[in-house]
């Protein structure tokens, strides 16, 4: 990794932190605050692709787990770790990754808007919606032993929130492309 | 930024930092093989305790655990509708045991110790050639530094708005924070290298 490489990870690091200070949205009483956090992992992605994205995320995570309260809410520490809803913190690592890879393999500087709009949205749509969900449920049913179809209708009601997420990602992804391009580009 | 550590002199502050990771480590593979909820009640209570000897005041002690005990609250309470009492108990007890000790090890190891503990931990990476040991604290350093640079910058973003008489919207705020921020990205850089500080080899 170049030191550009590193400075522009630590730099989206600090942005996705500085998104948790916008104050969380309790949907219910279903235990999973509604966070900006998780729309700055899918721009994560969707503007540095896999790799620094995902190291993006991995600092942030290391910043919880060294005791830093950069969750929204002021939540941080290694007890965040042993949360029932763990699963979706260590899933932002994956979305990030993911959403970056689809990115790089979906979106080209030669398409037109339309076209680059919808690639970034389905990649941060698998990325943040599909690997992360997936994840949180599966720990989620591992830690409660509720089974999965009961963990799978919890999560259901942060579906179109992630959605509307994963669409704001795709227009803000798009609109930094053209201002700043950064995404890697692959064959 | 405020960090969850609190100062003091107690048996766990003098511990190592290797001590306490392992041990924690340790305690939830231990708690997550364990299904007797006698054993887990054991378990919660050693929690309680080795909490307790930080002596940081039921106050205190509340405030920082307050939204774990909720989240835990919670998925006991779908446990107990969903599968019962003894499910619910064994849920309650493990996490509450799990979250207690974590806080615990977070209270007392500071920034600068975990820092170094992690790079010690990827050196074995770096001798595969995954990363650069030292890269990290110098990445967690760039992290800490720039919080509040982003946050003046999304104050100023908002006044901007506010001058213009428009609404602030999601992606007119988020788009223009991200170019300012990482447009800043070649220059720090440059910084770094100048310095020498990645230089090696």
């Amino acid at each position: 990794m170049t030191t550009r490489d590193l400075v522009l990870a630590a730099l989206f690091a600090a942005i996705i932190v500085a998104l948790g200070l916008v104050p969380p949205i309790m949907l219910g009483f279903i235990p999973v605050p509604i966070t900006a956090q998780s729309l700055g992992v899918m721009l994560a992605g969707v503007i540095l692709g896999a790799k620094r994205g995902g190291f993006a995320v991995l600092l942030v995570l290391l910043l919880v787990a060294i005791g830093l309260p950069v969750l929204s809410g002021g939540r941080g520490g290694l007890a965040t770790f042993a949360s029932p809803t763990a699963g979706y913190l260590v899933g932002w690592f994956f979305a990030a990754v993911v959403t970056g890879y689809c990115s790089e393999r979906f979106v080209d500087r030669s398409q037109n808007g339309l076209v680059q709009i919808t690639g970034f949205f389905l990649a941060a749509l698998l990325g943040g919606v599909v690997v992360d969900h997936a994840l949180g449920i599966l720990y989620l049913a591992y830690v409660t032993g509720t089974g999965l179809a009961t963990a799978f209708i919890g999560d259901l009601s942060f579906v179109p929130g992630d959605v509307l997420k994963a669409m704001i990602a795709a227009l803000a992804g798009r609109a930094v492309m053209v201002g700043y391009p950064l995404l890697p580009q692959r064959a | 930024m405020k960090t969850l550590y609190v100062e003091g002199d107690t048996f766990l502050h003098r511990l190592s930092p290797r001590a306490k990771l392992l041990g924690l480590a340790m305690a939830s593979l231990f708690l997550f093989v364990i299904h007797s909820p006698v054993v887990l009640v054991v378990a919660a209570m050693f929690g309680c305790i080795v909490y307790a000897s930080l002596r940081l005041g039921w106050r205190q002690s509340w405030l920082r655990l307050r939204p774990i005990l909720l989240t835990i609250a919670v998925v006991a309470l779908f446990t107990l509708v969903l599968n019962g009492q003894h499910d619910a108990l064994v849920v309650v007890t493990r996490l509450t045991a799990l979250a207690l000790l974590a806080a615990a090890v977070t209270a007392t190891t500071s920034t600068g110790d975990f820092i170094d503990e992690i790079t010690r931990l990827a050196m074995p990476l770096e001798r595969l050639g995954l990363v650069r040991a030292a890269d990290i604290g110098l990445s967690i350093g760039l992290v800490i530094r720039f919080v509040p640079e982003i946050l003046s910058r999304y104050q100023a973003i908002r006044d901007a708005h506010s001058a213009r008489g428009l609404k602030v919207r999601p992606l007119t705020l988020a788009v223009p924070l991200i170019i300012l921020t990482l447009k800043n990205a070649d220059e720090i850089a440059a910084a770094i290298d100048a310095r020498g500080i990645r230089a090696q080899k």
